[in-house]
């Protein structure tokens, strides 16, 4: 039990400041794309915490506080179902207890948990950025589960570490033995990400809508807190899935780096699309080479 | 009297209840020319039969609220007695007098309601006779080839044969579950009918034609392989049957959230839903079959449970479209639950059991290799989030659209005492996944001769994919919950209410009351802009036909050019055809 308490800690821990860090690289290295200085890699830890101790915070009643925490709720929970560590008792969190589906579905809970504080705080334009997350998620969950369906079905299970156990080493890495669902998946993982330029679902410039408009002080403390941390649990259960794994926490830190830093730039690289340009182009590129991916791989097994 | 009659009506509803506990030992009667009427109770019907047992009284007590009305009690009875009839058939005389008596029985039940209209009632009749006589084409044809009645394995069938029985058996069970394109009755019968008939009719009288779709296997010895051999892991025939459904799901999810009536999503939601279990059918190997299962198990307690909730809902403001209702969330907390557990099971969400029944959906395709159908269940299942969140924003938050929704009550408890027994098996379910495979499927297995799930424990689905731990789960989410929400409280900080409704971030400007800022009807429009859901909404079934109806006329019209008009050309014709087939068989000497 004590194993556990510890357990879940440290993964809670190591995702937070694993997330603060990467969006804190992110915003240096998007404002070094744009040739300016951009603040400090710190700098997404000192906003999270400037949040989380503001001592006013407005509510439009209890389900408008509840969401918040449901969506947080979800995060962590997908922290502890996602293994950290392979060939390891440590940072396994609840891992063992789920499966590759059950964490997918652990991924939305949350935010649909949010969308109920949305629906409860009576703003229109909030209730139109759920629509479009909703929108979203429609489209790119079709190629990303399509793309890890690839996987379950060249190593015939849903489990994670099965899936873990079976990369030895790089050739085995799924990214080698499997390239073509790597390329199905990374996109609307990007998408998944919140990335640019799947990102209009937050609507950071243009218009004064999206899903956080209500949302002040501690509450969007932590919702922030909630997104850094779900970020990270996604780059682990990807690098679990195509880069092997990670036995060591310093090859953990770098693999989801390299992914971060992929999705990273694609996002500076690439101009913002519709919502309905996003799911578009999710069903006809990403869903496009994963039929071809089943046909090549499933329907005639030539490798 | 009156409440002679209710208690009366209240105990016939546990009739189903009473048949599944009591039953024991097969009932033969012999007929006439050596036809023998048989009647048991198998696993699988048992199944079926239990959830009759648990939708019958939970749809029976709030109906109980309303003014007594004997006829309507009466033709419940016969509806009842049709169900069972059905379900312990062991021959298809027995099924097709069970399922004739279901079909008329809800047919008049159906004409009770004031909202009925005529092409309702039409379509209602028209599309179950036909499923009617299609079940009775199927029956007299299996006569005619093996002299028997009897649901059993028939050896030695032709390949014509078993395609003819496929066919007409599967047509008519189709068009009892609403597959596209012969759904036309579902959303008008569920949206005009009183509104518990709906709960009824979507929670319990669907699942008939799920287990005729699962009687069809027993014909054969090999199940659908035997039919056309395999693809990939599967059955060929299956492949058709999952296609059928997964487009039904996907159309029907899109129909769903382009509604603006509750009720209406509702129906199209069952249609959705329906499409997931044929689906699975399809598939046919043990897992994909124990999804079917669940996900039927799970789709009556979450429709009997939203319909109920619906019918308080609409009884409390009488109204019945998203643009007319909101923020009934402070005054109807219990049935804001009620929706919410509703939805969370309708979208599949962990940890309630919607998501065990999908998981099984899923590996049994992953298992199967049918990918492709995996993904299209993936687009109509996330999609379905859309019209889930519609579901709960219409009615409960944003701001009341009307006087009632602003002045509305809770429900009255006749209404929110089978929610809440519902809300608990939900929950119970979600957390003892295992409990339902062990207890309700896995007998239906090994009835069906199949290789069982099988679970180390009640809290664990396990499957040879994998499995959860629905305690962890629910547990590790729950804990986190409490635990966030205690600390968010004690650190240290004000919170407090919005002065008003209004006091909102709108875009610079302040709102007032006759600003429009409820979202629940147009919510989902933007999806049109989508191309691939535009072209399926600029569509629809009525329209379907009538192309059928113009292309049938053209064709029509073409092969009458062949003929010309003047009699006396195709008269030559004739004697010409007539001539030249003489020749032919005297020079060949026939």
């Amino acid at each position: 039990m004590a194993h556990y308490i510890i357990d879940a800690f440290a993964m809670i821990g190591m995702s937070y400041i694993m997330g603060f860090l990467f969006y804190g690289f992110y915003r240096q290295f998007n404002a070094r794309v744009q040739r300016r200085w951009g603040p400090s890699v710190f700098q997404n830890f000192f906003d999270n915490m400037k949040f989380l101790f503001k001592t006013e915070t407005i509510i439009h009643g209890p389900m408008f506080f509840f969401g918040p925490m449901i969506i947080f709720a979800g995060a962590v929970t997908t922290v502890l179902f996602v293994p950290y560590l392979k060939d390891s008792n440590w940072l396994q969190g609840f891992s063992h207890s789920g499966n590759l589906i059950l964490i997918i579905y652990l991924l939305v809970v949350g935010p649909l948990g949010n969308a109920l504080a949305v629906g409860s705080s009576g703003n229109p334009f909030g209730v139109m950025g759920v629509t479009r997350g909703l929108t979203r998620l429609m489209g790119l969950e079709v190629p990303f589960l399509l793309g890890l369906a690839l996987v379950m079905v060249q190593h015939e299970t849903a489990s994670v570490h099965a899936i873990m156990a079976a990369q030895t080493d790089f050739a085995h890495w799924n990214l080698m033995t499997n390239p073509i669902a790597f390329i199905v998946m990374i996109l609307p993982f990007m998408a998944s990400q919140h990335a640019s330029p799947f990102d209009v679902v937050g609507a950071p410039v243009e218009v004064y809508a999206g899903p956080r408009v209500e949302f002040s002080g501690r509450l969007l403390g932590v919702l922030m807190t909630q997104n850094m941390m779900m970020t990270v649990a996604k780059l682990v259960l990807i690098a679990d899935l195509f880069l092997g794994g990670a036995t060591t926490i310093w090859a953990l830190i770098a693999k989801t780096f390299a992914l971060f830093l992929l999705t990273a730039a694609v996002s500076t690289s690439f101009p913002r699309l519709r919502t309905e340009q996003t799911v578009d182009f999710f069903w006809k590129i990403p869903l496009g080479l994963g039929v071809i991916g089943v046909i090549a791989t499933v329907w005639f097994p030539w490798s | 009297m009156n409440l002679i009659t209710k208690l009366l009506f209240l105990g016939l509803s546990f009739t189903p209840a009473a048949t599944f506990f009591t039953w024991d030992g097969a009932v033969a009667w012999s007929l006439l020319n050596g036809i023998t009427l048989s009647f048991d109770l198998t696993p699988l019907s048992a199944f079926f039969m239990l959830l009759l047992a648990i939708g019958a009284p939970l749809i029976a007590v709030p109906m109980l609220r309303e003014k007594s009305d004997e006829s309507a009690y009466a033709l419940y009875a016969l509806l009842l007695l049709g169900m069972q009839l059905l379900l312990l058939a062991g021959d298809f005389i027995g099924f097709f007098i069970g399922w004739e008596m279901m079909t008329w029985s809800s047919y008049l039940l159906l004409l009770r309601s004031p909202r009925t209209d005529l092409e309702g009632a039409q379509s209602y009749i028209l599309f179950n006779l036909v499923s009617a006589f299609l079940l009775l084409a199927g029956m007299l044809f299996l006569y005619s080839i093996t002299d028997d009645f009897r649901i059993q394995a028939v050896d030695g069938l032709l390949t014509a044969d078993k395609l003819v029985l496929f066919v007409l058996f599967g047509l008519a069970f189709l068009i009892k579950v609403g597959a596209l394109p012969l759904h036309l009755w579902v959303p008008r019968s569920y949206d005009q009918a009183p509104d518990l008939f709906s709960a009824f009719l979507s929670a319990l009288m669907s699942k008939m034609g799920i287990y005729g779709l699962m009687i069809l296997p027993l014909l054969f010895p090999d199940g659908f392989n035997e039919i056309s051999g395999q693809i990939f892991n599967g059955p060929v025939a299956g492949y058709v049957l999952a296609w059928i459904g997964i487009i039904t799901a996907t159309i029907a999810t899109f129909k769903a959230i382009s509604q603006e009536d509750m009720k209406r999503l509702l129906a199209y939601s069952s249609i959705a839903q329906v499409g997931y279990i044929v689906t699975a059918l399809g598939v046919g190997s043990s897992l994909a079959i124990g999804g079917a299962l669940f996900q039927a198990l799970v789709h009556t307690l979450v429709k009997l449970l939203l319909f109920i909730t619906i019918a308080g809902i609409i009884l409390q403001t009488g109204h019945r479209r998203f643009i007319d209702l909101g923020q009934l969330i402070s005054r109807m907390p219990i049935s804001f639950f009620g929706v919410l557990i509703g939805i969370i099971g309708l979208a599949g969400m962990p940890p309630l059991p919607g998501f065990a029944a999908k998981y099984l959906m899923y590996v049994g395709l992953i298992e199967a290799h049918w990918l492709l159908l995996l993904a299209a269940m993936i687009l109509a299942s996330t999609a379905s989030f859309v019209y889930c969140y519609k579901l709960i924003y219409g009615p409960f938050l944003g701001h009341a659209n009307s006087p009632e929704a602003k002045t509305a009550t809770e429900a009255p408890w006749q209404y929110l005492i089978p929610q809440i027994i519902l809300m608990g098996m939900l929950v119970a379910l979600g957390i003892f996944p295992g409990w339902a495979i062990d207890v309700l499927i896995d007998p239906v297995l090994i009835g069906l001769n199949m290789t069982p799930i099988g679970t180390p424990a009640w809290n664990v689905l396990a499957t040879s994919y994998g499995g959860y731990d629905g305690v962890a789960v629910m547990g590790v989410f729950a804990t986190v919950f409490v635990l966030i929400t205690v600390l968010f409280l004690l650190v240290r900080g004000n919170m407090h209410r919005a002065a008003s409704p209004y006091d909102l971030s709108f875009c610079g400007e302040v709102p007032t009351a006759d600003t429009p800022l409820h979202y629940g009807a147009g919510m989902g429009r933007e999806l049109r802009r989508v191309p691939l859901i535009g072209w399926i909404l600029r569509h629809t079934t009525t329209g379907f036909y009538a192309g059928l109806t113009r292309q049938t006329q053209a064709a029509a019209g073409m092969i009458g050019t062949l003929y010309g008009s003047n009699p006396q050309t195709w008269l030559l014709l004739a004697v010409l055809i007539f001539a030249v087939t003489l020749t032919i068989q005297s020079v060949t000497g026939a």
